[in-house]
This record gives structure tokens, C-alpha cells and sequence, in this order.
């Protein structure tokens, strides 16, 4: 069976970056929000690690973009591009991932519909874990308390909003059987073309009509 | 009310600052480097090395001048909203209802910094402060340095040379200190208060006044953050909610899924 | 004090005046807060509203140097009121039986007695001579024999006042005391006090009628005071104004009541009474000078001027007059015997005087205080010095010449805990120290903490203090350098001989009996004295002997032992045996003398032997017996006692009764409103004296016997005198209670530099503008005499007061800092406040007057 490649090497290296920044942040965040694992949070530790981390959360993507403009623009643009046939998705969906027939989703772009959604959710958590945690970084101290109080609680919605998607994110791309391919397309960078025809359809009549 | 409380009368204190020494000196506390600004009043404002300060206002003009002194340290709130928001439990509320601080606990977060609505936990804020942690009036019960459970009155308390300040039991200084008020206002001081007695459930550290609040610099109505209830008592607890829904939805699925996929190829 | 700390809780009128009290002796405000809590009012005048003023009920401004008006008013008020109600409203206002029993009002006194209010010789007494020639000392003196009681032995009383029939002055003898009061004191009426102060009449009335409520029988007005009172060129005469208004109140001996010093450190009471001041030897006894050529000659010397005085026509009709007692061995000359004998043990004989004379003498008419001795080191006389727990870089007045005097001195030695601006003189900012030949030594001192020994407070209590840790590194208690001093001395004197060196030599010395070190218990036992050939410790002055059997270092700590050979300085009752419990405390350490807690307090009792207030009793006559404090002189009550024996109150007094009239003190028998020596007044608005600015003191418009130095160096006089002209405004120094004393100690402690980190300068806000000074700018405060820097507090506190119709602006320096240590001042010369005090002192005591003078202000 050939393979098509799904992601480069450099993408694949920011995922997973990302994986290990959001891992320590949100366990060291984990620490603060649950009170049984506090005691991990003594001393401060984890504030220096989560502080580190985020460092790391915010530079390589910054770099990535830098070295990347155009693809990284390409990505946020599929992000942020809605239109009817996302209700398509909506519509199969329950039944689709519930183990339904497959024909009965429509075909996807690059990412389905799904997927977007996540994009979505990952960059505007992101943005906004990155804002609130700057402010109460390097604000501490300097900042009306309203304003930090208003830092604080905004960081843990975008923790509770995104930190629920996560595991939906985790549960379809790592155990879904319908989802057999993404694992290792994060990995390899590769999928099958039977794969990608049925999971990606539209994409790839899309690219293969430019060959 | 049960419990303890220190007892704090404005119209004794002589501004003296002994009390502050006297904390510094038993919670091992540097002295800060600071300079004159035009004031008696040092440090400018409290910190990690300074847990208590008194402040000074003139008041009035020629002929009904005025020199008043505040005591700012810890209020000791019965509804505390520092232990509300504290991550660890490092900032915990004792039998005595005082809130104490164990500074082994504390993760740096600084949320009791900026929830506290009579603003007084200090963090080291410095960017280069790695591990910086919150510090506050204990009552003299901190960790290693605990008179109050060693049969002795808080530090400021015994050192007052007025008089000023007591420790004893809440209900009775309640009981003495609106008696004073009374007096107070017997001659002449109408606006004479007790504040604390119920301020945020009822404080732990309660001031005679012979004037309003706000004339000694003193928050006339603080409350616990209406963010810091959002947060601990509603947003938290549907977060909880929304994991566990989801979590279970989830496990649902994929099982589902397994067991539906898996025996369609199986056929 | 005359009463004790505790004892003002007892008070209900405090008039807290030349004292800064909350600020500066914390604890006493416990007791005044005590006293306020139950019904007690305080009062508080001071130029300056401090954290004192903050909790006081009645505040009153006056301008600094104005305490003899003010006071003068509040007299004037007591004395107006007596006449005008009449005899039976003044007994019902004020006690008039112990005025006319307990004092000396109703004395006549000598008929050639001129007042200040003469013409012939305005602001002066009779018998006034002005210096002549130049150099330091003081600007004249008096003859003051007309002063005295018209009889010297048997003064007549005016049966008028004695009996209450008068209604008007007139009605008294003219020179009768009252009324010679009356002539002095009648000018201070309310305008005047606003005139001369700047008080505003309404407050000023407000504070004499509210004083004055102390004087009715069964109540108590107490006066504390400190610096604020002593050191002005009239201190003394301020305090004796203090001394007629409690008189005249029956304030003097009672609870809650009398004349109350709050001492400047926690030891100087003990400092004093163990003679560390110039004129006297331990327990107030007289410094012999170089006309006593024999130990009977010293007696007689001290002895003259103080027979017996019995007052006629009063009911009390015996003096005690302690030290006198016993014509024939009075207890003057056992205690001198006693402390010779300590001094000099078994060397010292009746055959051989005693060994009198190996004391050293002073010479008759000359002044040895700090001030002179400056002036001597000035003038190369004084060629080495040993300054011991004291700073005068900073702590003496003038500090630039005082400074410079230091470099004329062949040696000089420190001993202080840390190297303080006066060890560091050699090298301070614009020092010479090429041309500076004196040689230093510092020798380090262990501080309170860091040894054993008593401290004697302001209440006379001689509280035993026990050593917590040992000193650092090579530091040591001062009584082991004195121990190992006086064996070296000894030592050397005794190998390579020497002038007049047997006066050492045969010093009995001996304070470690065998340990390593000197033992501060050793000492202790000394001063209460043993008998000399059984060591068995005394137990009261009574046991003291002049034949040589006993010996004493000072009389007045005899009896500090009790029959056990126990140190009663070291007991811990603590619980409150006294009578209503009135908080004596007399099993709470030792005081003096004998333990008698509130000293003159028969004056307490009626002449039935009954207290004046039956809720505050200090004493009480029952079955034939005294019950409650120790009394002040063991005889029955008056009424009781036989004729022949009944003994007055103020047991250490010629004439056994207060004296209203003062014969004794250097400028005059009552006070007068003198100005101070730099005063921005053109002319003195009570005696109408005109101010001689560009000379060194005009009598009349000055204290006519206050002492002015010159400190001549290098061609120039180092003590210059401002002019109002270039120098407008009316400077004063005091206190913080963050710092201490010339700051050696708390200049080096973080937590204290941390509340109070830097000099200040306080203003008013009306000046502050003219100036285009703003709170917190960096200001330089100058004199006659230099300058310094500070920071400036532009407050409220200091309002401009209109005195003479001229607006008159306060400039307050605390004088804390210096250039050593961790905190040092802003200017070079360490923003030492005493840099901007003149080298002027007291007439009587030649204190410096730290508390007025002329300056300048403005922006750095």
C-alpha cells in the first residue's frame, strides 16, 4: 500500500513540542487547580517548570512561524475556514464515530471538520493562556488586583474549555478505531492513500488533480 | 464568636512602632533599605520582610488637627478569601480562626495577593525571583515560630507599651471594645466604630475607631471577590462537571466504536 | 521624680510640658493611658504637635523658650482666683490649708527685696551685679541677701493668710510671700501668655482652668517634663515655676501628683546619684573646693546657709532639715565620714581626717561642667579626655567648635560600644588630622544586656539587671576597665611614685575579693555600706556613724540591704501591697531613700495625720502608727506630736515647709520671662528689656547669670551669636523615639534605621511655600555657627505663631545623627542637629540651650 505524507518532519517536531510544553504546563497548572496533588505544588517547583515550559510553548512556535510564514499562514487560514459542509460533518458526526457506516460522512478536507474545531480551540486557548499568563507573570505585583483576579479566572476557563477538548483530541487521535491513521501520520508523517481517500476525500482529489 | 482576636485601639496607640519591631524581630525578618519621603511612616508599604506597619495621617487643620495611626497588617477574616483561593493550603484557617501561612506549602502563585480585598499578602514580584513566596501576619503561629500555641500572646501585642493592642478571646474583646465605643461616642466622637466585628464574617483583628473607617485609611466595605467566588464555587466545580461528562462520553465512544468497527471487520 | 511611673495612674490633670512622653519614654504613656481611662485628663503644650499632642485632650502651641509665661499664667490664674473668691471659695477651690501649712507662702521676707517688676532695675532683682571683662562665664551675678526671710532664724507669718481672713493683696503684708508672688506673677495674664507664646487666650484659659481643677482636695495634677524644661539658659527657673504651681495646687506628695522628671536615659538618675556631675559627691553631697583646708572646714563650709529656720505661727513648728539634724554629729558628716571611709578603708582615721585630703578639690567660683570643660579644652588647658558612654560630637552643644576643641587635646579616650563621631573627630570631613596631634584610644564597652548591675530610673527604683549574654570580641563592662584602670594606676603610682600619688596608692580597692573580675555585687554592697570590721551590711542611713566605724559609698543607697545581707534591688513582688492599692509596689526591687516610694509625703496627710484623699492614701496615721508607704520622717502627725515636735513635711529643707520663695537659686527667688540667648524679639515683652543683638547677652532681656561661652580658636570665637536679621526663624532639637540619645546604638541597628533611615527637618506649611520647599525635599538648616542638611517634613504640626505682633516660624531637628555608623547624616558634618546649638548654658546648672535658638532654611 503507498503512502502519502501528511506532515513534514519540522511539523512534526513543533507537535510534539507542543505535547511536551502543554504536558508540563498543564499538569504543573493540574497541581494549582486539583487540591490532592497540590502538595507538588510546594516550594515552587512547578511555578519555575510551568514557567519554562511556557517559554517554550510561546518560542517555538514563534520561530516555527518566522521560519515558516507561508505554510504557517496556510494552517491558520484552514483553521479559521467555515463553511456548509462543516454542517455536513455535524450531521454524520453521531453516527460516524459511533461506529455507523462510513459512507455516510461526506468527504473532508485536509482536516475534517472535527479537527478544525480543535485547531480552533487549541489557538484560541493558546492566545488566551498565553495573554492571561503573561499579565500575571510579568504583572504580578504591578497590576490593579482586579485586574489579575480577572487573569486568573479567565486561565482556568481557557484550562476547563481546553483541557476537555484535549482529551477528545487524545481519545480520537490515539484510540478511536475509525482513526487508525492519525497516530501515525503525527509519527511517520505518513497515512495510506486509502486512508487518506476515505478520511481526506476532498483533499485528495484536490492535490492529486494539481499532479 | 468563638475563637481568638487581637484587639487593636487607635485611640491608644502612640504610633510607637515597637509592634513592628517586634515582628520583624520574632519572625526573623530583614530590615529594608529605605529613605525619608516626607513622612515618620516606614516602609512605604508592607512586604515579604514587613508583615505589619502602622500608618499616619494628619487629619484636620490648625486647631482640630489631627494625628492618626493605623495599624495594616492581616485582618485574620473569618471568610477569608486568600484561604479561598490558595492552592496548597498553605494559607489555612486555624481552631483559633486566625489565618496562618505555611510557607512550606506555598507555590508562589500569588492568588492571595490579589484576591485579599484589604490587600496585604506580599510575594517577591522581581522577575528574577524564581521561587518567591507569599508572607502575611500569622498571629505569631507560623510554623517553627508559633507563640500563640506555646501559651503566649502575639509578638505586637506583648510589646505595646499602651496598651494598645490585646489577645484574648473574640467574644470578650467584642464585648470590651464596644463598650469603649460607647464611651467614645459619649464624648463626642459620634462616629466612633468597632470595624471588624462583622466585616467579612467577622474579622479576627478588630480596631477601635473614634472616627470612620475611611478617615484612618481602612476599607469600609470589604468583601471576598465576587471572581473569587465565580471561580472556587461555580467555574471550578462545572469544570469538574464538564471533565467528567466528557471523560465518560468518551470511554462510551470508543468502546462502542470498538465493538462496532471491530466486528463489521470481523464479518 | 518626686513620685514613680506607676503612680500616674493615679493622676487627674497631667500636663505633660517640655516632654515629648509618648514619643520618647513610650512605657510612661501606659500609665498615662491608664490615668485617661479613668477620667484623667491630659494636657500637652509643646511648640511642636508630636505623637504626645495626638492623644492629649487639651493641645496648646507655644512658642520654644516661653515656658516661664506660660507657666507664669497658669500661676497668675491660681493666685488671681485665691483672691478674687474670697476665703471661703478659695477653700473650697484649692487646699488652702496645706498652702499655708506646707509652704512657705504666708513667710515674710526681707524688706529691702526688690522685684523684677521695679523700675529701678527692670527684669532684675536687687543685688545685681554684671560681669566684667570678656571671655566665657556667665553675664553677672547677684548678692542675695535681700531675698531671705526678714528674720533668718524665726521667719514671721502674716496671721491674715495663715488664718483665711484676707480678701484683697492689700490685705497682706507686702513682702509676705503670696503676695510677692502675686507682684511677680500679675503681668502673665492671659493676653500677655498669647503675646509672648503665641498661645491663643481661649487655649491658654482653657489649660489653667482645667490645671487648676487639681487643686481641690482629693485630687491630683501631675507635671512631666524633660529636656523640653532643662535645657534653656533658664531650665532651672522653669522647673522652679513647676515647683510653685504644685505648691500652690497641694499637688507635691501625693498620689498621683508632683514634680516629675522623665529622665533622658534609663540610668542618669543613677548617673547623678552617684555623682557623675562636677559640683557634687554620691548621694548630693557638696564637692569640696580649695578653701576647705580641713574635713571640719568642708563641713562648716557646707553647713553655712543651711541652719535651722524655724517658721513662726504655723501649726507645724520643727524643720527636720535632714542633713542638719543632730547639731552636734549631723548626718551630713556620717555620711561623708562613711564614703571616705569606703574610699580610703583603713587608711582612713579620725586622726588623719579621714584622708579629706586626698579628695580632690575644685576651685571656689569656678565651673567644671561640660560646657566649661569644652571651653577649657578650647583654651589648651584641659589637655586629655576621657569620654566614657558619651558622644559629644553629637551630643554637645556647638558641635563644630566642640569638634574642633577635641583636636586641641593631647589625648582622648573613648569608651563606647562602636567608633562614634567623637573616637572619629580626628578624621571627619574637613579635618586637617597632619596638623592633628591627639592621640586616640578606643576601648570597646560591653552594653546593658552584655553585664550585671542596677539601673536606677526616674522613679529612683534601683532595679538589679542581670547579664544575658557575653560581650563580643574584646568588649568589657565599664566596671572592669575602671577595675583594671584603677589596679594599673595604682601599680604604676606605686613603683614609679608621682604627684601627690598616696591619694591612689592607698585607695582601698578591692572589687573581685578573690575572683578574676570585677563583681558588680561587690560595688553594690559598698555603696549601701557595712560595718567596716564585720562586713555585716546596714540597713538603713540611719546606722550610718562618723567615727569611722562604718563606711558607705553613698548614702542615700544605704539601706538598698536588708538584715539578711540580701540586695533589695533584686526582689520581685509583684503583686500591689499598698493602701487602695495606689500601686507602690514596695516589694518590686529597692528605691530610694529607704524605700519610700513617694518622697515629701507627709504633705500627703492633714495635720491630723488623715490623707487629703481618702481613695489615693500614700500614708495614713492609725493607733499611733503610720500605715502605707515608708513616710518621710517617722514623727507623729503635727496635731498629735508634742509642742516642740511637730515635724513639717519637706523633711530635707531648712524651713521644713515648700518653698513657693526660692533664696537660693542663681538668677532669683521666683522666675521671670527671660528670652533665650539667640531670640528673634527685639526687646522682652514682659520686662521691656531691649535685645543686644550684636553682643554677647543683655541682662533683663536674657538670663542675667545664664553662662555664655566663647570657644576662642585659632583667632575666632567658634560660639557666634545669630541676629533675627539673617537669621529669622526659631530653631529647636529633640527626639525621635526610633533612635536614641547621639545614635551610637540605634544608627547601627537595620530595624531602627529602617523607620526613621534619615535627618529630618520639620515645618510649617506657610513657610515651607515662601521658601518653595516641598514635603520631602533635601534642605539645609543653618546657624551662626554652620549648617546641615535634611530631609523636610512640611506638616501641620507647626503652625506660625504671632508673637509680638510679628509672625514667628518654628524650625524642629531631631539631633540623632552623625557621620559614623550605618545611618549617617545627609551633610559631611553628619546632619548633627547639635551643629546648629549655641555654647550657652543654664545660670544654675549651665545645661546647654538645646531648645531655642535663630536659623535659616532653604532648598538644596
Amino acid at each position: 500500500m503507498q503512502d502519502v505524507e501528511r506532515f513534514r518532519k519540522r511539523a512534526i517536531f513543533q507537535h510534539w513540542w507542543i505535547v511536551a510544553c502543554s504536558l508540563l504546563l498543564g499538569l504543573t497548572g493540574l497541581f494549582l487547580f486539583l487540591s490532592w496533588v497540590s502538595p507538588a505544588a510546594w516550594w515552587g517547583w512547578s511555578r519555575l517548570v510551568h514557567r519554562i515550559a511556557a517559554v517554550g510553548f510561546v518560542g517555538i512556535p514563534v520561530i516555527y512561524f518566522l521560519l515558516n510564514p507561508k505554510s504557517t499562514w496556510e494552517w491558520l487560514k484552514e483553521a479559521f475556514t467555515w463553511n456548509t459542509d462543516d454542517l455536513g460533518w455535524l450531521q454524520a458526526a453521531p453516527s460516524y464515530y459511533f461506529g455507523g457506516p462510513e459512507e455516510d460522512m461526506p468527504p473532508q478536507d485536509r482536516s475534517n471538520t472535527g479537527q478544525k474545531l480543535w485547531m480552533l480551540v487549541a489557538i484560541v486557548t493558546g492566545v488566551v493562556f498565553v495573554i492571561t499568563g503573561f499579565i500575571m507573570w510579568f504583572f504580578k505585583g504591578s497590576a490593579a488586583p482586579g485586574v489579575l483576579q480577572a487573569m486568573v479566572l479567565i486561565h482556568d476557563i481557557a484550562f476547563i474549555a481546553g483541557g476537555t477538548m484535549l482529551l477528545v483530541h487524545i481519545a480520537l487521535a490515539a484510540f478511536h478505531p475509525r482513526m487508525s491513521e492519525a497516530m501515525r501520520s503525527m509519527t511517520t508523517g505518513k497515512a495510506t492513500v486509502d486512508y487518506v481517500k476515505s478520511h481526506h476525500g476532498k483533499w485528495y482529489e484536490r492535490v492529486t488533480a494539481e499532479k | 464568636m468563638s475563637g481568638k482576636a487581637i484587639l487593636y485601639d487607635a485611640t491608644k496607640c502612640t504610633a510607637c512602632r515597637a509592634c513592628q519591631v517586634a515582628c520583624k524581630n520574632w519572625n526573623e525578618l530583614e530590615a529594608e533599605k529605605t529613605v525619608n519621603w516626607g513622612s515618620y511612616e516606614n516602609p512605604k508599604d508592607l512586604s515579604t520582610d514587613t508583615w505589619l506597619k502602622i500608618e499616619f495621617r494628619e487629619v484636620g487643620s490648625n486647631g482640630d488637627l489631627r494625628w492618626l495611626f493605623t495599624r495594616k497588617a492581616c485582618m485574620h477574616c473569618t471568610d477569608a478569601a486568600c484561604v479561598k483561593v490558595c492552592p496548597t493550603g498553605a494559607l489555612f484557617y486555624r481552631p483559633d480562626g486566625l489565618v496562618s501561612l505555611d510557607k512550606g506549602k506555598c507555590s508562589g502563585c500569588g492568588y492571595c495577593v490579589e484576591f485579599c480585598p484589604f490587600e496585604i499578602p506580599r510575594i517577591d514580584t522581581a522577575i528574577g525571583q524564581v521561587f518567591g513566596r507569599a508572607a502575611k501576619c500569622t498571629a505569631c503561629t507560623t510554623p517553627g515560630l508559633n507563640r500563640l500555641d506555646n501559651g503566649y500572646a502575639p509578638a505586637c501585642v506583648k510589646t505595646c507599651p499602651t496598651g494598645a493592642l490585646e489577645y484574648d478571646d473574640r467574644y470578650k474583646l467584642v464585648s470590651a471594645a464596644k463598650a469603649k465605643v460607647e464611651e467614645l461616642k459619649a464624648i463626642g466622637y459620634g462616629n466612633a466604630n468597632l470595624y471588624g466585628e462583622d466585616l467579612v464574617g467577622g474579622t479576627h483583628v478588630l480596631y477601635i475607631l473614634d472616627d470612620t473607617p475611611e478617615v484612618y485609611g481602612l476599607i469600609p466595605d470589604p468583601k471576598v471577590p465576587a471572581t473569587a467566588t465565580a471561580w472556587q464555587d461555580v467555574i471550578k466545580p462545572l469544570g469538574y462537571a464538564a471533565v467528567g461528562v466528557v471523560g465518560l462520553g468518551l470511554l462510551l465512544n470508543i468502546m462502542v466504536a470498538r465493538a462496532r468497527i471491530i466486528s463489521k471487520e470481523e464479518k | 521624680m518626686t513620685n514613680h511611673w506607676i503612680d500616674i495612674r493615679n493622676s487627674d490633670r497631667i500636663l505633660i510640658i517640655g516632654s515629648n512622653a509618648a514619643e520618647n519614654h513610650p512605657i510612661s504613656f501606659r500609665w498615662i493611658t491608664e490615668a485617661m481611662s479613668r477620667g484623667g485628663k491630659l494636657i500637652n503644650v509643646d511648640p511642636r504637635f508630636t505623637r504626645t499632642s495626638s492623644k492629649a485632650d487639651i493641645y496648646a502651641p507655644m512658642r520654644s523658650g516661653c515656658d516661664i509665661t506660660f507657666i507664669g499664667g497658669m500661676i497668675r490664674y491660681i493666685l488671681n482666683d485665691m483672691q478674687r473668691l474670697g476665703p471661703a471659695g478659695r477653700t473650697e477651690k484649692y487646699n488652702m490649708t496645706y498652702v499655708t501649712q506646707y509652704t512657705n507662702a504666708a513667710l515674710i521676707i526681707d524688706d529691702a527685696f526688690e522685684g523684677a517688676s521695679s523700675s529701678n532695675h527692670p527684669g532684675l532683682f536687687s543685688g545685681y551685679t554684671p560681669k566684667n571683662g570678656g571671655g566665657p562665664g556667665r553675664l553677672g551675678g547677684y548678692d542675695k541677701s535681700s531675698w531671705f526671710y526678714a528674720d533668718k532664724s524665726t521667719p514671721a507669718s502674716d496671721p491674715a493668710l495663715v488664718n483665711n481672713t484676707w480678701n484683697t493683696w492689700e490685705d497682706l503684708n507686702p513682702k509676705c510671700v503670696l503676695r510677692l508672688l502675686w507682684e511677680n506673677f500679675k503681668v502673665y495674664d492671659e493676653a500677655k501668655v498669647e503675646e509672648v507664646t503665641g498661645c491663643p487666650k481661649d487655649t491658654f484659659l482653657t489649660v489653667a482652668e482645667t490645671y487648676a481643677e487639681s487643686g481641690k482636695t482629693g485630687r491630683a495634677g501631675t507635671i512631666m517634663y524633660a529636656m523640653g524644661t532643662t535645657q534653656h539658659t533658664y531650665g532651672t527657673q522653669n522647673i522652679r515655676g513647676y515647683a510653685i504651681l504644685q505648691l500652690l495646687l497641694a499637688n507635691v506628695g501625693i498620689a498621683g501628683g508632683g514634680i516629675n522628671a522623665l529622665r533622658g536615659t534609663s540610668n542618669v538618675q543613677g548617673s547623678t546619684d552617684m555623682a557623675l556631675l562636677w559640683h557634687i559627691l554620691p548621694g548630693y553631697l557638696d564637692v569640696p573646693t580649695n578653701t576647705d583646708q580641713s574635713l571640719d572646714d568642708y563641713i562648716a563650709r557646707a553647713k553655712k546657709g543651711k541652719d535651722f529656720i524655724t517658721p513662726q505661727g504655723l501649726a507645724g513648728d520643727k524643720t527636720a532639715s535632714w542633713w542638719w539634724y543632730n547639731d552636734d554629729d549631723p548626718n551630713y558628716k556620717k555620711y561623708i565620714v562613711s564614703l571616705l571611709k569606703a574610699w580610703w578603708g583603713n587608711n582612713a582615721t579620725a586622726a588623719n581626717d579621714f584622708r579629706f585630703e586626698y579628695l580632690p578639690k575644685v576651685t571656689a567660683g569656678d565651673d567644671y561642667s561640660h560646657i566649661a570643660v569644652f571651653e577649657a579644652a578650647a583654651a589648651g588647658i584641659v589637655k586629655g579626655m576621657m569620654t566614657w558612654g558619651q558622644n559629644p560630637a553629637v551630643g554637645g552643644p556647638d558641635s563644630e567648635g566642640e569638634r574642633k576643641a577635641l583636636e586641641k587635646l593631647d589625648w582622648l579616650v573613648v569608651t563606647d560600644l562602636f567608633e562614634t563621631e567623637t573616637a572619629a573627630f580626628w578624621y571627619r570631613d574637613g579635618a586637617n588630622h597632619a596638623a592633628i596631634d591627639t592621640e586616640v584610644f578606643l576601648l570597646p564597652a560591653a552594653c546593658s544586656y552584655e553585664k550585671q548591675g542596677s539601673i536606677s530610673n526616674s522613679g529612683r527604683w534601683a532595679q538589679w539587671r542581670w547579664k544575658a549574654l557575653d560581650p563580643i570580641g574584646q568588649a568589657k563592662s565599664d566596671l572592669e576597665i575602671i577595675d583594671e584602670l584603677a589596679l594599673k594606676l595604682k601599680e604604676l603610682y606605686a613603683g614609679e611614685g608621682g604627684v601627690f600619688s598616696e591619694a591612689i596608692t592607698n585607695l582601698f580597692w578591692d572589687y573581685r575579693e578573690g575572683a578574676a573580675e570585677a563583681d558588680p555585687n561587690v560595688a553594690a554592697k559598698e555603696f549601701n555600706g557595712y560595718v567596716w570590721d564585720t562586713g555585716e551590711a546596714l540597713t538603713s542611713f540611719g546606722n550610718l556613724k562618723s567615727d569611722g566605724s562604718t563606711c558607705s559609698g553613698n548614702w542615700l543607697y544605704c539601706g538598698m540591704y536588708d538584715a539578711d545581707g540580701n540586695n533589695k534591688a533584686k526582689q520581685h513582688d509583684p503583686v500591689d501591697r499598698s493602701l487602695n492599692q495606689i500601686g507602690l509596689y514596695s516589694g518590686w526591687t529597692w528605691c530610694w531613700p529607704i524605700n519610700r516610694r513617694i518622697i515629701y509625703n507627709r504633705a500627703s496627710v492633714d495635720l491630723d495625720g488623715q490623707p487629703w484623699d481618702e481613695e489615693h492614701p500614700v500614708i495614713q496615721r492609725t493607733n499611733g502608727k503610720w500605715l502605707g508607704d515608708v513616710p518621710d520622717g517617722g514623727w507623729p502627725a503635727i496635731n498629735e506630736a508634742e509642742p516642740g515636735s511637730k515635724f513639717l513635711p519637706f523633711i530635707m529643707l531648712r524651713e521644713g515647709v515648700g518653698k513657693l520663695w526660692g533664696y537660693g537659686r542663681a538668677e532669683g527667688p521666683v522666675p521671670v520671662a527671660y528670652e533665650p540667648w539667640e531670640s528673634p524679639l527685639d526687646k522682652n515683652l514682659v520686662t521691656d528689656v531691649a535685645n543686644d543683638k550684636t553682643g554677647r547677652g543683655a541682662p533683663g532681656f536674657n538670663d542675667p547669670c545664664c553662662y555664655v561661652g566663647e570657644l576662642d580658636m585659632d583667632g575666632e570665637s567658634w560660639n557666634k551669636r545669630g541676629t533675627p536679621e539673617e537669621f529669622p526663624y526659631v530653631g529647636t532639637t529633640y527626639r525621635l523615639t526610633e533612635h536614641w540619645q547621639a545614635g551610637q546604638m540605634t544608627r547601627n541597628l537595620p530595624w531602627l534605621v529602617e523607620l526613621q533611615p534619615q535627618p529630618i527637618a520639620e515645618l510649617d506649611k506657610d513657610l515651607a511655600a515662601s521658601k518653595g520647599i516641598e514635603n520631602g525635599d533635601i534642605v539645609e538648616v543653618s546657624v551662626a555657627r554652620g549648617a546641615i542638611q535634611a530631609v523636610a517634613i512640611v506638616t501641620d504640626r507647626f503652625q506660625p505663631l504671632i508673637i509680638g505682633g510679628k509672625k514667628v516660624h518654628h524650625i524642629g531637628v531631631p539631633w540623632h545623627w552623625g557621620y559614623t555608623g550605618y545611618s549617617t547624616g545627609i551633610s559631611p558634618n553628619g546632619s548633627s542637629g547639635n551643629v546648629l546649638t549655641p555654647h550657652v548654658g543654664d545660670a544654675n546648672t549651665t545645661i546647654p540651650e538645646y531648645k531655642t535658638f535663630l536659623c535659616n532654611i532653604r532648598k538644596v
